[in-house]
């Protein structure tokens, strides 16, 4: 009688897991990724026009001692990095490399140099010609917003805080100072 | 028995029969595994246009909202509506104002147009600028001051993702 109830298992037996759930979910899912992929991925980069940055002017006519930083380029030089501080301006010319390019490495490291020099100001005017390729321009602006090197960092202070921190920001706002011009 | 009911195959005709789906569920998965990477996650999608170029930047800035403009080598776009044409990295002179040869006049009505459909949209003054990578910068300038002129300031370039 006891051997009535005992129940036969077998440990070897396989069974098949029923996919077609996952597939029904995974039918579904895939035609509303493919219509919200971006297969391009697109970024922005901000670019302040005079407008915008009057309080920033607003500030720095405040303070007459602060630095400005203004970025001339040109097909005959190069780029020209113009700092005007006290009534002084300083150039650093960058010309052109071996394949008539602009030398953006040197032009990076010109950067950093000046951004040591200059910690508090994120701003710099960007005057380039006409015939400046649009490539070329966003190509400076790279190398002025951030440094590449992971080591080298520039010290800011907290407005809310007070406290001194650091950053790997260099000149992230970019204003074309020359597009109002005729 | 006949020769040719010895070689007849015999057919149940109602018989079921379970598909194997474990490979379509393998494809599936790695389409998944590779929409999930390219999925978009900013708040605006943006699409390419025809015939432009966009140059390739460092910047990590996802697209915001904005009235949508787009420069080729041949056509100024907003949207899709075709505003002005270029020549050889000029706009045609119909389009340009005879007094201002940096304001593009389609391209201020047409923002100007847009302020008083879209307010909310407006007042961010916030303009995507899809711009080809060979244009020089006066083809630029010109976009840029006629869009600040018209109430729209805050411009932002975009780019693809690169370097």
């Amino acid at each position: 009688m006891k051997r009535r109830f005992k129940l036969n298992i077998n440990h070897n037996s396989e069974f098949e897991l029923d996919l077609a759930p996952l597939l029904a979910v995974m039918v579904k899912l895939v035609p509303v990724l493919l219509v919200s992929s971006a297969f391009v991925q697109m970024m922005i980069i901000e670019t302040d026009l005079p407008q915008v940055v009057q309080e920033a002017i607003q500030k720095q006519e405040n303070n007459p001692k602060s630095a400005q930083i203004a970025v001339e380029v040109n097909k005959t030089e190069g780029v020209k990095i113009v700092v005007s501080e006290n009534g002084q301006e300083k150039i650093e010319v960058i010309g052109f490399d071996s394949n008539k390019k602009i030398d953006y490495a040197t032009l990076h490291a010109k950067f950093v140099e000046v951004k040591k020099a200059h910690p508090e100001i994120f701003k710099i005017d960007l005057n380039p010609d006409a015939e400046i390729p649009y490539k070329d321009l966003v190509k400076i602006m790279d190398e002025a917003r951030k440094v590449r090197v992971s080591d080298v960092r520039f010290p800011v202070k907290d407005p809310k805080t007070g406290q001194d921190t650091s950053t790997d920001y260099m000149f992230p706002e970019v204003v074309f100072s020359n597009m109002l011009d005729g | 028995m006949s020769r040719r009911n010895r070689f007849s195959v015999p057919l149940k005709r109602n018989q079921s029969f379970a598909l194997n789906i474990t490979s379509m569920t393998d494809m599936f998965t790695i389409l998944l595994v590779f929409l999930l990477q390219t999925y978009s996650t900013s708040e605006v999608n943006l699409d390419a246009v025809n015939g432009v170029r966009l140059p390739q930047s460092a910047s990590e800035k996802n697209p915001i909202n904005g009235v949508k403009l787009s420069v080729s080598a041949t056509e100024l776009k907003f949207d899709k509506k075709l505003l002005a044409s270029l020549n050889a990295n000029s706009f045609d002179q119909a389009s340009i104002d005879p007094n201002d040869s940096n304001f593009i006049k389609p391209l201020f009505d047409e923002l100007q147009n847009f302020n008083k459909e879209n307010e909310k949209l407006a007042k961010t003054g916030n303009v995507l600028l899809q711009a080809d990578e060979a244009l020089p910068y006066s083809v630029i300038r010109k976009v840029m001051y006629t869009a600040s002129m018209a109430g729209f300031p805050n411009l932002k370039l975009v780019t693809t993702v690169g370097q």
